[in-house]
């Protein structure tokens, strides 16, 4: 709570508003009510995110007797609630926001958005918004009517009543049950409607990117009954990873910004800060700049740790910048974003859309402008969709869906650049969306969401997150032609099988009946037919174990003894493990397992499972074998040693990586090794940390704790 | 004529076990079962100067269980070859939609469509050398109408023979030709006419046996519903054969109707395998002719885009090879033109049985 009314600051531009309500989302009356539902609910899921609630939303629209085009919407929300003397401020004055001057991934970012929709209501109907707050600590709820001076960008508050929970008063607008709260009650002229651009839409878009929200949607007419109603329960009881402000990395950031930094850098006039103004000011402002970084960088753009950062000159300014480019740094870090991760993303698509196929990918962080991104798409395929039809675009950003402007957005634009016909996809001309049966989502987490407008609907054009949402798309197409080719191939081994098991006994039956003839032995005959191995796999998930059972079964249709090792693909991860193999086998990479098989004799056949805990159903929908022997095997691929090589090496570098993040306390040696590429000589440096001994910093000598505190 | 020579029911049999055998070889030779069959389209048909009618040529398919489709053709075909042992067994005979509805019963032998097993049955006619009628399966199609002075002993169900005269023991409809118009069911006693004219349109048939056109004209009228079944072929063929009648077609004048006339004349590709025995090459083709259609003033239509491509075909069909069709289909392509039978009614009723029938039938050296 310190925090928040210490972050809250405000700004007066209800005018402006005014005069710009089409920037907001309020331009048309059918957008009006989506605009509305949206403030709140990203308000909503922002805020339990940050208090770690599971939240409970419920979103109704009542359409307004007698009065065309009056709807009134109620939303509430089991959030940590506002404290009372705060309430006038959120929604009563702009710019007023808990995150306004913070880097960090969260839905809202400007401290317009739920005024904005105070204020519209005053606008349009001329009457307050009431809302009704309830916090924890406090045993009764608050209810305040809110109007707006828009002149003086202040609120005007009426009615204020505390009442406690038995004290339900429909009639009077007292209504709460619940611990902690939110629920907002405005009216406003705006249109109901259905469609691709529609509170339903929005809602469950939402619900696919918040699989740990509970969504409760109803829409009334002017009679009371429902006209729309929908229900997005949880999928996981897993919150969005707790996000964390950080400070700007290095990397592209612009001219300007660092400019600003230096001019305001806050360097202690004592201590290291004394010593060596610059070297503190780089390491205290920017994230990843560790202190061999930061001698780095200096020594790079011609300055020495002692340059005092406020008197940098123009010309320096530029060559600290170049000099950014020019130090490998790690990425920032990035538990200031908050990906949905690809499991979670396949689940949500999974529940709102049925399909056959869903092929996701949750990207590695990247910076862009100092700016930690992380884009994730996920592509689902067949089922119910349709085939003829441009492919349907899910847009996010920080979780929020974005319904217009879907021509103008750079997600649109990268998905639009990869050539889908190679992928499996119907894409007339190589431009434009795709189309088939398909659909596809762009998540992109950023802690800087660059807008084309203020009404926050399309992305504005970056070459890095372009090519980051390029690479995913790849990604996830290379997996769908996979998908489709294996389709294809199992479509095709399934007749043969038909053939020789079930047709040629029945040709063969036939005709020694009709011959009075002796029966002969089908197997040459069948080895003849095929002439191949075959290899059939499936997955079922099994209820009452809760396992996901892999089995591969192989036959050998050829005239010679085959012997072979299978490496089946599992999604090997932490709480994931195999329960049954009865093979037993061996670990060959992550995620990759290998079994060495009994020499299969001609005609014969033999079948491999293993069982995987720790999933739920419909997690795991499809894997991949491979093999090591002579001859090929339908069904599967020749494993590539090189590939498997590959996997070794990046799995030890991952797993280096996680020591070090792991033990945030590299060891001495490690410090040494970073000494040593400081191109100034170390002793000197070490010489210098050990004269400013009056303030350990303790990150670095191994007691445990980060380095940035 | 050897095709025309019938089989019997043993020869039948053991030509059906044929097909059977080769599958039961290859399959204890370890190889995939198979059925080999002359290729059927149109570039395996040529013409057989001895018999005077298009046969399928050398080229033979082997048709191999290697790949599920054909697999399925194969079981089918024994199926059908058991069924049709049952039959002649039985002394029953079935129509093709019947089988198809039998097949029903036949697990992963039955048939996807009617045109399937329609097929399978030409199929096994081919290979087997055999007949429709030997296999006691019976088309669903319409059999021709005949009116005209000509006496034929016809053998019903009940064994017995009826003799009838196909002008004085008929009513308007005319006399109605059987599935089967074979030695042991159809006869035919005498006539005393000149003369067969085969009709296209039941509208024309109709026209020329109210006017009286038969007894005026000496002839026998067949309306040949369309493109003519293989009895109404057959009978066609046994009058031109066995009284010596020249067969006058008298069809519409579109590329379609070419086509009935050259089924009539040389063959179809459908029943390629039996030409020698459904085709009557002395067939003549009367009109309308393209020639028709600017000579009286028809009233005609465009050629449509199919008409157009039908008669390109045509063009390089080998039954239309001759100097006459070649120009007739030219005209017809140069006029953009097609007329029907009954557009001759635009000068009256009488006018095709008064002015353009005679006129044409003199052409021809057939006028009165
Ligand atoms: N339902 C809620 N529960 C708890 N706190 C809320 C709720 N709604 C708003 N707030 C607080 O009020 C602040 C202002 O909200 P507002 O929607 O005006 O701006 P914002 O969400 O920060 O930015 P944006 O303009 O992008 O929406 C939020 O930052 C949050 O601290
Ligand atoms: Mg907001």
């Amino acid at each position: 709570m310190a925090r928040k009314s210490s972050g809250m600051q405000q700004a007066s531009i209800s005018e402006f508003f005014e005069k710009n309500k089409h920037f907001l989302g309020f331009d048309t009356l059918p957008r009006s009510i989506i605009t509305a539902v949206k403030e709140s609910v990203d308000n909503s899921l922002d805020a339990a995110e940050e208090h770690r609630i599971l939240p409970e939303i419920s979103i109704e629209v009542y359409k307004v007797p007698g009065k065309k085009d009056l709807l009134r919407l109620v939303t509430q929300d089991n959030g940590p609630g506002i404290p009372q003397k705060s309430i006038s401020k959120v929604f009563g004055s702009l710019l007023f926001g808990s995150r306004f001057h913070t880097i960090r991934q969260t839905r809202g970012q400007q401290g317009i958005g739920i005024t904005g929709v105070v204020m519209y209501s005053q606008l349009t109907t001329g009457k307050p918004t009431a809302v009704i707050s309830k916090i924890s600590r406090e045993g009764s709820a608050i209810r305040v009517n809110i109007g707006l001076d828009t002149k003086k960008n202040k609120a005007i508050l009426s009615n204020e009543k505390r009442f406690s929970s038995d004290e339900v008063n429909e009639a009077k607008g007292l209504h709460w049950i619940g611990d902690h709260g939110i629920r907002i009650e405005t009216l406003m002229k705006a249109k109901y409607q259905r469609g691709k651009q529609s509170v339903h839409q929005y809602l469950k878009m939402t619900s696919i990117v918040n699989p740990h929200a509970s969504i409760d949607f109803k829409a009334y007419d002017e009679e009371g009954s429902i006209i729309d109603e929908a229900s997005w329960p949880r999928v996981t009881d897993e919150l969005p990873r707790p996000v964390k402000d950080i400070k700007p990395h290095p990397h592209g950031l612009e001219i300007g910004t660092l400019q600003r930094l230096l001019r305001d850098a806050d360097v202690p006039s004592e201590g290291e800060g004394a010593n060596t103004p610059l070297r503190y000011f780089l390491r205290h402002t920017f994230s990843s700049v560790t202190n061999p970084r930061a001698q780095d960088i200096i020594s790079k753009a011609g300055l020495t740790p002692k340059d005092k950062p406020h008197l940098l000159k123009p010309d320096q300014v530029n060559d600290l910048l170049a000099a950014f480019t020019k130090v490998k740094l790690t990425a920032p870090p990035t538990d200031c974003l908050s990906p949905i991760e690809d499991l979670l993303i396949k689940k949500g698509l999974s529940k709102a859309i049925d399909s056959r196929f869903v092929s996701t990918v949750t990207r590695e962080p990247k910076v862009t402008n100092g700016n930690p991104f992380q884009v994730e798409v996920g592509l689902i395929f067949g089922g119910d969709l349709p085939g003829d039809q441009p492919i349907q675009v899910l847009r996010f950003a920080n979780r929020v869906p974005l319904m217009y402007q879907q021509g103008g957005c750079l997600l649109t634009k990268a998905l639009e650049s990869v050539d889908w016909k190679r992928y499996g996809l119907d894409h007339p001309g190589g431009r434009g969306i795709p189309k088939g049966p398909a659909a596809v989502l762009i998540h992109l987490a950023s802690t800087n969401v660059q807008f084309t407008s203020e009404a926050k609907e399309a992305l504005s054009d970056n070459v890095d997150v372009h090519d980051e949402i390029r690479l995913a798309m790849l990604e996830v197409g290379r997996g769908l032609r996979n998908h489709l080719k294996k389709q294809k191939q199992k479509a095709k081994a399934q007749e043969k099988f038909e053939l020789v098991n079930i047709i040629l006994p029945e040709i063969h039956d036939k005709a020694i009946a009709i011959l009075d003839e002796e029966p002969v032995p089908l197997a040459p005959v069948i080895t003849r037919i095929m002439n191949a191995v075959f290899l059939e796999e499936k997955l079922e998930w099994e209820k009452e174990t809760k396992v996901t059972r892999a089995s591969v079964e192989i036959y050998n249709y050829t005239a010679r003894p085959r012997a072979y090792t299978l490496l089946s693909t599992w999604p090997e991860r932490e709480g994931v493990t195999m329960v049954e193999n009865e093979r037993g086998g061996r670990r060959e990479a992550k995620g990759l397992w290998a079994w060495k098989l009994e020499t299969l004799e001609p005609g014969t056949s033999t079948t491999l499972t293993f069982t995987v805990g720790g999933l739920t159903k419909g997690d795991w929908s499809e894997f991949d074998i491979f093999f090591r022997g002579a001859g090929d095997i339908i069904g599967a691929t020749k494993m590539d040693e090189e590939i498997l090589a590959e996997m070794l090496r990046v799995e030890e570098l991952e797993a280096e990586e996680e020591e070090v993040v792991i033990d945030s306390a590299p060891p001495s040696t490690q410090i040494e090794i970073d000494m040593a590429s400081v191109e100034t000589t170390p002793e000197v440096i070490i010489k210098e940390d050990d004269a400013d001994g009056t303030e350990p910093d303790e990150g670095w000598f191994g007691v445990g704790r980060g380095e940035e505190e | 004529m050897s095709a025309t020579q019938r089989k019997t029911k043993e020869e039948v049999v053991e030509n059906l076990h044929g097909v059977a055998r080769e599958m039961y070889k290859r399959m204890s030779k370890g190889e995939a079962p198979t059925m080999t069959l002359p290729v059927r389209t149109k570039n395996n048909i040529g013409f057989d100067e001895k018999l005077g009618v298009y046969k399928y040529g050398a080229k033979r398919s082997i048709r191999d269980a290697t790949s599920l489709g054909s697999a399925r053709q194969l079981l089918r075909a024994l199926h059908i070859i058991e069924f049709i042992e049952e039959m002649i067994g039985s002394e029953k005979s079935s129509t093709l939609r019947e089988m198809y509805y039998i097949s029903e019963a036949w697990g992963h032998g039955k048939f996807g469509s009617q045109n399937e097993s329609n097929n399978l049955a030409e199929d096994l006619e081919i290979v087997t050398k055999c007949l429709r009628e030997d296999f006691k399966l019976r088309p669903e199609e319409d059999g021709a109408r005949m009116i005209g002075n000509l006496t034929l002993n016809e053998r019903n169900r009940r064994g017995e023979w009826m003799r009838i005269n196909a002008r004085d023991d008929v009513g308007d409809s005319g006399y109605g030709v059987p599935y089967n118009v074979e030695s042991e069911k159809i006869e035919l006693v005498e006539h005393d006419i000149d003369f067969i004219m085969a009709i296209e349109t039941g509208g024309m048939f109709d026209r020329l046996v109210e006017n009286g056109f038969d007894e005026d004209y000496r002839c026998g009228l067949l309306h040949l519903k369309g493109q003519p079944a293989r009895s109404t072929r057959r009978i066609m063929k046994r009058m031109n054969e066995e009284w010596n009648l020249p067969i006058i077609v008298f069809l519409d004048g579109d590329p379609w109707s070419f086509r009935i006339f050259a089924s009539i004349a040389y063959g179809a590709i459908k029943t390629a395998h039996i030409s020698e025995y459904l085709a009557t090459p002395s067939a003549q083709y009367l009109g309308i002719t393209s020639d028709d259609i600017e000579a009286y003033d028809l009233p005609s239509d465009k050629l449509s885009s199919k008409d157009v491509e039908a008669l390109k075909a045509e063009l390089s069909d080998p039954r239309f090879a001759d100097g006459w069709w070649q120009e007739q289909i030219q005209m017809m392509l140069s006029l953009d033109k097609k007329a029907e039978q009954q557009s001759l009614a635009k000068y009256g009723l009488d006018f095709v049985t008064e002015t353009y029938l005679p006129e044409k039938l003199a052409e021809i050296g057939l006028g009165l």
